[in-house]
């Protein structure tokens, strides 16, 4: 059994263990998601849109023929690339946003524009290019592309980043860049884009220098729910029906790129089947091409994708190496960090990962480093493009962090756990953080650190061949609210019935992170005066743009508390709403009135025995509204820190790797629902040991094309691969605002894979430091291959 | 647009005996219910049970989220025994009983133990909740074969199941507790 976590504040209704509030609608199956909205049934005059994906990893479309596919019966219409409402769309590109913000085309936040919306190049084996049909249905249009007689023009490819940014290498843009290498944008900035201090003179005289290299391979999101959209093109109305987790940019989306006023663009959204980082406005070329099939053909399309093409990004692959001076004495003075990201075939979200969140990271942890320095160089290739996934960036960089800082610690005969206590906090805070102190001891106690931990490869076997060993990483958060401030106004409309129940509009698209719950909770917590339950308060899984609010796009949990915070303004308001309300009914001023647990409480009125609800029985029977429109809380209060820690078994006769414990702990400056939270917690360390020792995307070298986009081949680690988990949750650290909570979902798996790697070393005392470690790696590292 | 010929009310189940190319329609038992599907341009024969249950019948609670028997998301109760529907032929299911989530009982222990999980060091039993579903049918059917398993038997038996919130110490706290509700239940009765 493990322990029950504690809260800093004891609360009525945030923060507790409790079910989820969608619980019994997604456990008995009527929870509907964007396909079950889109059923047949429901629109018995839609048609099926598919698109050509290239068969080579890079190509150009030199001429085609598209008689016989025109011919078949069944298909309705037919867009290519030579079409002008194809041809006239601008380029494109995934990095729009950091997901959390509306943008429009000429603000995005990446600029680099590399994508064509069904274009005639290539750039990947599986890129969308050229066509698309609308049929009556997806066989019938899968059929139709088949039919169409592509002269391709098949060009050199590379595959390797390494390769690539050789002078020599076959070009992966030609028609757009001269270079592989992606040049420095104004978001990302230099090559060298942190110089600290100076580096060079302090490793030159440091008394201790380690050197590490790690790879970090492309893991995919692997949402269960298939990208999905169904638009309606009407006059000249456009409603779209998607599993887009972010409806308002989503909206923007299209009316930039179709050049449509929002008004007459609609985007709805209900649940959605996971997200995980999934991708970025202007990698969804699907939105375009099935509005503009829809208003040719004057029908509903349907596009989803099939479980193949949902293999359509994936975490950024980087490539780090790190060179790290310390005193003898553990007292960490430079750390300079090479990194070359392997973009795939589109820059996207390449120096989001590369240059955007290490940048952060230097105020977020090496805060107290004197000397710093970071290069990095995002690099074309002709796979499949790298974007985002839960928590970008920063896992790729804690595989090198974690990995130099056990380096070090070994070298110096250190505990680890020690060794960054002593050096790394966040900018606003001295040394030592109270919050890292807490997370490492408290996970070095669950896990049994001092008493399991071992010199390299020297513990004890079991049955002969197999080694134990215990490991760990840490980072720093990144979604305190002040860092929240991209988001722009967080909006909310709670609406007071006269019978004294709710209507919560917090839209917010609900992707399994339990935001819902989390507002639901945080709406009960506000109104706790007027003494309602969660079951007065009703709220819906629907998001509309046609409502008129921003929808706060859940990354990260961070939406477990950016609402719940208006919410407490919202409840202030329609609290003096009430006052003055009471104020005219009982001939008092408003503020001689207070409200208790749903009733009037009036110092004045002593005998007075009146609740709210039959107050508001007394009056025009009218709902009170109170919409409400804040900024994130920007007071710059740090983060707090997560750790985990990993025990491992490997057979060293197989390469094969148990994971025997996990232990996750984050501290989230209020826990916001416990029993979600923790959810997360499980749920993460299953993409982190996935990303650390099966998920891998595997290519034919010699052809480019990709060997796994299936869940046979690409392995995700099921119930019975699952070790134990001790989910860990600490309220140490606290931000900004009543809660001063922090999003944790994303940080859950940043640091597993390298506790797993840590742990691994400690067990047979060689490191490995590319992921995924299958086997192979095991024995090859033994000399045993 | 429906290519169901007629309902027919729930009676005797009937031996199939016509060969499915000659009758060219099919029958099917679908929660309780007999119904007839023709065979044609609307339903043909590489139909799949999930592609009838769904896109024809608006039996969305299965989800067809792998399309190729490795995820168990479309998984639906076919004589008693979970099967994958995105791997059924809808001619295959011809004669047969087929249980959907639709057609549990409001108050299915099941469901309630995977809605109401929420303990202390487990989390919930499900986060977006579109694998839930089919670990549900596939824990019904455990449960309805051995109403007691132990907890290397529930792994056993859901590890075909992908969860990719990874709800895996939910769930099998969530099917222990609904064996704990079937045992309750039949000593109340």
């Amino acid at each position: 059994m493990n322990e029950r976590f504690t809260q800093r504040v004891p609360r009525k209704f945030v923060g507790g263990y409790r079910p989820k509030i969608d619980g019994a609608e997604k456990a008995s199956g009527r929870a509907r998601y964007a396909d079950d909205l889109t059923i047949m049934q429901s629109f018995p005059n839609l048609l099926y849109a598919k698109v050509m994906h290239s068969p080579y990893p890079h190509a150009r479309i030199k001429g085609f023929d598209s008689t016989k596919a025109e011919a078949l019966p069944g298909v309705v219409g037919i867009i290519t690339y030579k079409d002008p409402e194809v041809a006239s769309l601008k380029l494109t590109n995934a990095g729009w946003t950091d997901a959390v913000d509306t943008v429009p085309w000429d603000r995005m936040m990446f600029q680099f524009r590399d994508r064509r919306v069904l274009g005639e190049y290539a750039s990947w084996v599986g890129d969308d290019v050229g066509f698309v049909v609308a049929a009556e249905s997806e066989e019938i249009a899968d059929e139709a592309l088949r039919l169409i007689d592509v002269d391709w023009e098949v060009l050199p490819f590379v595959l390797d980043p390494i390769e690539a940014m050789k002078a020599d290498a076959p070009l992966v843009h030609q028609d757009l860049l001269t270079t592989n290498v992606m040049a420095p944008d104004p978001t990302g900035g230099d090559d060298v884009f942190v110089v600290k201090g100076d580096v060079e003179a302090d490793l030159a005289r440091a008394e201790v220098v380690v050197e590490g290299r790690s790879v970090h391979h492309n893991a995919t999101q692997g949402s269960m729910d298939n990208w999905c959209c169904l638009v309606e093109w009407k006059s000249d109305q456009v409603t779209v029906w998607s599993n887009s987790y972010a409806a308002d940019q989503l909206r923007m989306h299209i009316s930039q790129m179709l050049d449509l006023p929002l008004h007459r663009v609609r985007a709805i959204a209900s649940y959605v089947g996971g997200q995980f980082g999934r991708c970025d406005t202007g990698d969804q070329p699907f939105f375009l091409f099935t509005a503009l099939l829809s208003k040719k053909t004057g029908r509903p399309v349907k596009f989803r994708h099939s479980r193949r093409e949902s293999f359509h990004d994936s975490r950024q692959p980087a490539i780090y190496t790190c060179k790290l001076g310390a005193k003898k004495d553990g007292t960490i003075t430079s750390m300079s960090f090479n990194s070359i990201g392997n973009a795939g075939a589109y820059a996207d979200h390449t120096m989001f990962a590369l240059k955007y969140v290490p940048k952060e990271l230097t105020e977020m942890v090496l805060a107290h480093i004197p000397n710093l320095r970071m290069e990095a160089y995002g690099v074309y290739t002709n796979g499949l493009p790298g974007c985002m996934m839960r928590g970008v960036g920063n896992s790729q960089f804690n595989l090198i962090f974690g990995h130099v800082i056990d380096l070090l610690a070994e070298k110096l005969d250190m505990d680890p756990i020690d060794l960054c206590v002593k050096n790394f906090a966040h900018e606003w805070e001295s040394l030592p953080s109270a919050s890292l102190d807490a997370v490492l001891r408290e996970g070095a106690r669950r896990i049994g650190w001092k008493e399991k931990r071992h010199l390299p490869g020297k513990g004890r076997a079991y049955d002969t061949v197999k080694r134990r060993g215990v490991g760990f990483s840490f980072h720093p958060a990144w979604h305190a609210e002040w860092q929240e401030k991209r988001r722009g106004q967080v909006q909310v409309s709670i609406t007071l019935n006269p019978d004294c129940t709710v209507l919560l509009k917090a839209a917010t698209i609900e992707i399994g992170g339990g935001s819902n719950t989390c507002n639901v909770l945080g709406c009960a917590e506000a109104l706790g005066f007027l003494g309602i339950g969660t079951e007065d308060i009703h709220w819906s899984s629907i998001v509309d743009t046609n409502d008129g609010l921003k929808d706060c796009v859940q990354t990260d949990s961070a939406v477990s508390f950016l609402q719940s915070e208006v919410m407490m303004y919202s409840a202030r308001e329609l609290k003096e709403r009430l006052r003055e309300i009471a104020a005219r009914e009982l001939k008092l001023r408003p503020e001689e009135i207070d409200f208790a647990e749903g009733r009037i409480v009036a110092p004045a009125l002593p005998a007075l025995d009146m609740t709210v609800k039959q107050l508001l029985h007394k009056g025009d029977m009218a709902p009170i509204t109170v919409a409400m429109s804040r900024a994130p809380n920007e007071k710059q209060t740090g983060v707090p820190f997560f750790a985990n820690f990993a025990e491992v078994e490997v057979d060293t006769s197989t390469g094969k790797v148990a994971v025997l414990k996990l232990v996750v702990v984050n501290d989230c400056g209020t826990v916001m629902y416990a029993s979600g939270a923790e959810a997360q917690q499980i749920g993460g360390q299953c993409q982190g040991m996935g990303e650390a020792l099966t998920e891998e995307i595997i290519y034919d070298k010699a052809t480019g094309v990709p060997l796994n986009f299936n869940w046979i081949d690409y392995t995700i680690p099921t119930m019975a691969d699952m070790p134990d988990i001790d989910p860990v949750l600490l309220e140490v650290w606290k931000g900004g605002g009543e809660y001063g909570a922090c999003g944790i979902g994303e940080g859950t798996l940043t640091c597993t894979p390298r506790a797993i790697l840590n742990a691994i070393y400690n067990a047979i005392g060689v490191r490995i430091n590319d992921i995924p470690v299958k086997p192979e790696k095991i024995l090859k590292a033994l000399g045993k291959d | 647009m429906s290519t169901e010929v007629k309902e027919v009310s729930p009676v005797v189940a009937q031996p199939h005996v016509l060969a499915v190319a000659q009758s060219r329609s099919i029958r099917i038992r679908i929660n309780g219910l007999w119904r007839s599907f023709a065979l044609g341009d609307d339903l043909p024969a590489s139909a799949t049970l999930a592609h009838l249950l769904r896109e024809r019948l608006g039996f969305t609670g299965l989800k067809v989220s792998c399309d190729e028997g490795a995820c168990g998301a479309c998984s639906v109760i076919k004589d008693g025994k979970a099967v994958l529907s995105c791997m059924v032929l809808a001619v295959e299911a011809d004669g047969h009983d087929i249980l959907t989530i639709e057609g549990l009982a409001p108050d299915d222990p099941v469901v309630e133990a995977f809605a109401e999980q929420s303990e202390p060091g487990y989390g919930t039993a499900l986060q977006c909740g579109y694998c839930t579903p089919g670990f549900v049918m596939t824990a019904r059917a455990l449960l309805n074969e051995n109403p007691t398993p132990t907890l290397d038997e529930v792994k056993d038996a859901l590890s075909g199941n992908i969860c990719r919130c990874g709800c895996y110490a939910g769930i099998a706290q969530a099917v222990l507790r609904a064996s704990a509700k079937i045992v309750a239940r039949r000593s109340e009765v």
